[in-house]
């Protein structure tokens, strides 16, 4: 049984007859663990490339699909469709003059667009990409991603202080009184499925959504639990701060909200970070919910490949069914959001989890 | 704990201010404690600038007080001119300025939904409102060959009579219309966060809008029957049949529904002169002023004076523009130029009552409440 | 009997006289009675205060209040006539809040001060402009320039002194 993407690796270069003799090779210098370290480097750096080149191509989709709702083109100059438009922008951005407020702490505000790159990309360690293609299967992954994700407001704090700039400040306050009031439906709403699954790895949550009611309904948690589903999904869009839930930014009211003062490079990590962001949670909603890699096996090709091409169309999805949201609906005003969270989500979300435990225990489910 | 007062300079350059405007707010965290209203950055002195041109020369300077609707300017100088001097233009030439202004009205309020809907953070009612307003200001290109600053009217009539086509393509607009106010009805006005955003917001009493000096679709919205173009009916109105669009709620919902209703009357009064518009002059026989020095009137370039002197006398007009009441108080010393214009903006005399909205709201409430008084910046600094 | 008149009867001393101006009745006032006229105009139901004008005649000023009522569908017009030297008015700011800035805006571009008025300072221009453009003797010929202070505050010079970058 193939546990992750490194064993993985092992058994394919084993059974195209390269490992044994690489690994003979290393084992006479008494070196195997540099193997070791060479497989997980590979493994990294193609997970890299692939979030670079999907967070590169979520900013074409999101121009593209902003086009088509507002019955315009978008970008079309750039490449076919424009489809080349992200590597532009990069070069301008990096291009730019790399300004920091006179009144602005340094470092602090130099280290804070990293702050918030790093999370979005190590919410993908226990994220299962397909069956085995998973970089590490946690065993408290869930915690993990929840635990990860949290962090964010930590470095839009650091950035709105940072830049000694009213505007970003207040971005930021409402940053993390948004964040704290959303962790808690988020958290509750996924421990409503870990109950059922009995573990906190996402392998297991997607192998518990293995197979198929009556033969056509697939098991997947959101048929299980609807309302754990819509209240994660929503604080979902509140964690990753996207319209309606975009305070931290919102443009019409505090200009740029943390990152009015970030421009060049370090705006574009924000770029970045938020579409690894974006990516990263509907991935996670996907595991959660919508059965992950799950799918019908076509028998010649190898599972790994089908899984792939099913986790990647569902979060897939999920990702257009926010962009869709944020074309169509304005802004909820944040005492407003915060008035949902605390007095709506967190009851609902806890008296689902109470309705759960109890069936569980009578064993209904 | 202990806390302290923050002061904001939400401005000049806001993206939600529509212009140059700056609110200097206090806040207690995200609750406005006092919020004053700083202008002037885009002031040009219009008036003085009035003193200096003779009568017709001022006629573009209207144009650039309230830029995204131009033809109330344009029309309300040019009344004041006309009352001073007991002109009166033929009656197609008053069709063609209602049909003018009318149109201005949808294309104003066309602008002021998109962008009271961007500023509440959706972007798409936008790029909606500005492709109908494309056909429209396509309309005026035919018309005058300006989109936006038209000077169109003169004293005593207008500049060009309608182009061939230009009906046709006025009822094409209005069956256009039609179809695509009840699309921006079935996607904004029963939106939940809309609501959420709109109801009970910047709320302002009918003796208080009133003791304010809001006027137009911000004062009806606050449920009080006023139009001037029923009150004190001017050129062809009284002819016309339409309502004054009036809602009692007196939130920024109301003044929100009152724009859109406004929308459908204007349809129906452009309807109504597209079918009965009649034929005739454009531009009053009335010999007055002096005749330029070539050339007879004929069609196509009627008989325009190029100085002109009304007789000494002062006169203040007032007519109902899609922000509110414009008002031009004219001077006449018997010269040609004015002595004196005052120009009564609406857009001035609306944001007085701004202060008074929004003090113990939040700032996403007062951008949605100034929104809704739809201000524009030439108009209010002049 | 139009609305000038009846304010003649009801005030003749403050009434210096009564006409049209074009369709609309016209009160010349007594410039010390304007507060208690403004009342009695109130009280007679001219709930809006459209606009308030300062004219510069060069040996007089003239300001003029044009009322309408909303309830009565009225207008009313009144002027106020002022010396050349030092005009200064009442503030009808008690009466209507509009007031406040049409009065800020009369003070600042034609220069006639309102007294009792809360907050009289300049609303379109810059604080500390030199003269009022809509005066008759405004010198045009000198430039003023104006810049933002770091506490928000305009400041403005003829020699453009306050233009230069600081260090």
């Amino acid at each position: 049984m193939i546990a992750n993407a490194y064993e993985l690796i092992v058994n394919i270069l084993t059974a195209i007859g390269i490992y044994e003799p690489v690994y003979g090779f290393f084992q006479s210098f008494g070196l195997e663990y540099l193997l070791r370290i060479i497989i997980v480097v590979v493994e990294i750096v193609v997970l890299l490339v692939f979030v670079l080149l999907s967070v590169m191509f979520l900013s074409w989709l999101e121009r593209k699909m902003f086009g088509w709702v507002q019955s315009r083109y978008g970008p079309m100059v750039t490449g076919p469709h424009g489809l080349f438009q992200p590597i532009a922008d990069g070069i301008k951005l990096v291009g730019k003059e790399d300004i920091i407020p006179a009144s602005a702490d340094r470092w602090i505000f130099t280290l804070a667009p990293f702050i918030i790159f790093v999370p979005a990309l190590l919410v993908f360690v226990p994220l299962p990409f397909g069956d085995t293609l998973i970089l590490s299967d946690l065993r408290m992954g869930l915690i993990y991603i929840i635990a990860i994700s949290a962090l964010s407001p930590v470095s839009i704090l650091l950035a709105g202080w940072a830049s000694n700039n009213k505007y970003s400040l207040m971005g930021a306050m409402r940053a993390v009184a948004q964040d704290i009031s959303y962790t808690i439906p988020l958290a509750l709403a996924a421990i409503a499925v870990v109950l059922y699954v009995g573990s906190l790895s996402t392998v297991d949550i997607v192998r518990a959504q293995e197979g198929t009611w009556f033969g056509i309904i697939p098991r997947w948690f959101i048929f299980m639990q609807p309302l754990a589903f819509i209240l994660f999904l929503i604080a979902s869009i509140a964690e990753m701060g996207r319209i309606p839930f975009d305070f931290q930014e919102s443009e019409q009211e505090l200009v740029a909200g943390f990152f009015t003062e970030y421009s060049g490079m370090k705006f574009a990590m924000y770029f970045l970070g938020e579409y690894a962001h974006l990516f990263a949670v509907s991935g996670v909603v996907v595991t959660i919910f919508l059965g992950g890699w799950t799918g019908p096996v076509l028998s010649p090709i190898p599972v790994q490949i089908t899984s792939l091409v099913y986790f990647i169309i569902k979060t897939y999805a999920v990702i257009l069914f926010a962009m869709w949201l944020r074309d169509t609906v304005p802004r909820v005003r944040i005492d407003q959001l915060l008035n949902l969270g605390w007095k709506i989500m967190i009851p609902l979300a806890l008296l689902n989890l109470l309705v759960t435990s109890f069936l569980l225990t009578a064993r209904v489910i | 704990m202990e806390t302290d007062e923050l002061l904001i300079n939400m401005g000049p350059v806001h993206p939600s201010t529509h212009g140059v405007l700056r609110f200097k707010l206090i806040m207690d965290g995200e609750i406005i404690r006092d919020c004053k209203v700083v202008m002037g950055y885009l002031h040009r002195g219009t008036e003085k600038l009035a003193e200096m041109k003779t009568y017709l020369q001022f006629i573009p300077y209207t144009d650039r007080l309230d830029y995204i609707a131009a033809m109330p300017n344009n029309y309300a100088y040019v009344r004041a001119v006309e009352e001073l001097a007991g002109i009166e233009a033929p009656l197609r030439a008053e069709y063609i300025r209602v049909l003018t202004m009318e149109l201005n009205r949808i294309t104003n309020h066309l602008v002021f939904m998109g962008s009271l809907l961007l500023d509440l953070g959706a972007s798409t009612p936008i790029m909606y409102g500005f492709r109908e307003r494309e056909k429209a200001l396509q309309l005026y290109e035919m018309l005058c060959g300006a989109r936006m600053t038209f000077s169109y009217m003169r004293v005593g009539g207008v500049r060009e009579d309608l182009p061939e086509g230009f009906i046709p393509r006025l009822n094409e607009f209005i069956k256009d219309m039609e179809m695509r106010i009840v699309d921006y009805e079935q996607l904004i006005n029963d939106n939940e966060i809309f609501l959420l955003r709109m109801k009970n917001i910047g709320v302002i009493s009918a003796e208080e809008a009133i003791n304010y000096g809001m006027t137009g679709p911000s004062l009806r919205g606050s449920g009080v029957n006023y139009d001037i173009r029923k009150l004190e009916p001017y050129s062809i109105y009284p002819d016309l049949d339409f309502k004054a669009c009036v809602r009692k709620e007196c939130d920024s919902y109301a003044r929100y529904l009152v724009r859109i209703d406004e929308m459908k009357e204007s349809l129906h009064i452009l309807k109504q002169i597209a079918d009965t518009i009649p034929a005739g002059e454009i531009i009053t026989t009335q010999k007055y002023g002096i005749a330029p020095v070539t050339g007879a009137p004929t069609s196509v370039m009627p008989y325009f004076p190029r100085i002109f002197t009304p007789p000494e006398g002062e006169v203040y007009t007032r007519i109902e523009a899609p922000k509110g009441e414009l008002g031009f108080y004219v001077v006449s010393d018997g010269t040609t130029k004015p002595y004196r214009v005052k120009i009564r903006s609406p857009s001035f005399c609306n944001l007085v009552a701004i202060p008074k909205m929004v003090v113990g709201l939040k700032i996403p409430d007062l951008i949605a409440a100034f929104g809704t008084i739809d201000v524009v910046l030439g108009d209010v600094d002049r | 009997m139009n609305a000038a008149e009846e304010l003649k009867q009801a005030m003749p001393a403050a009434v210096v006289s009564t006409g049209m101006q074009l369709n609309k009745p016209l009160a010349i006032i007594q410039k010390e009675e304007l507060l208690k006229v403004a009342e009695k105009v109130k009280e007679m139901g001219f709930d809006n205060l459209s606009v308030i004008t300062g004219i510069d005649y060069r040996d007089r000023f003239e300001v003029i209040y044009n009322f309408f009522s909303y309830k009565k569908k009225e207008n009313l017009v009144l002027k106020i006539i002022l010396d050349h030297e030092a005009p200064a008015v009442d503030s009808l700011v008690s009466l209507w809040k509009v007031a406040d800035w049409l009065e800020r805006e009369t003070y600042d571009l034609v220069g006639i001060k309102f007294t009792g008025h809360p907050n009289l300072t300049r609303i379109l221009l810059p604080n500390g402009w030199n003269g009022h453009p809509l005066r008759k003797d405004y010198d045009m010929e000198t430039e003023q320039f104006v810049t933002m202070g770091e506490d928000g505050e305009d400041i403005v010079s003829t020699d453009g002194s306050n233009l230069l970058r600081r260090k």
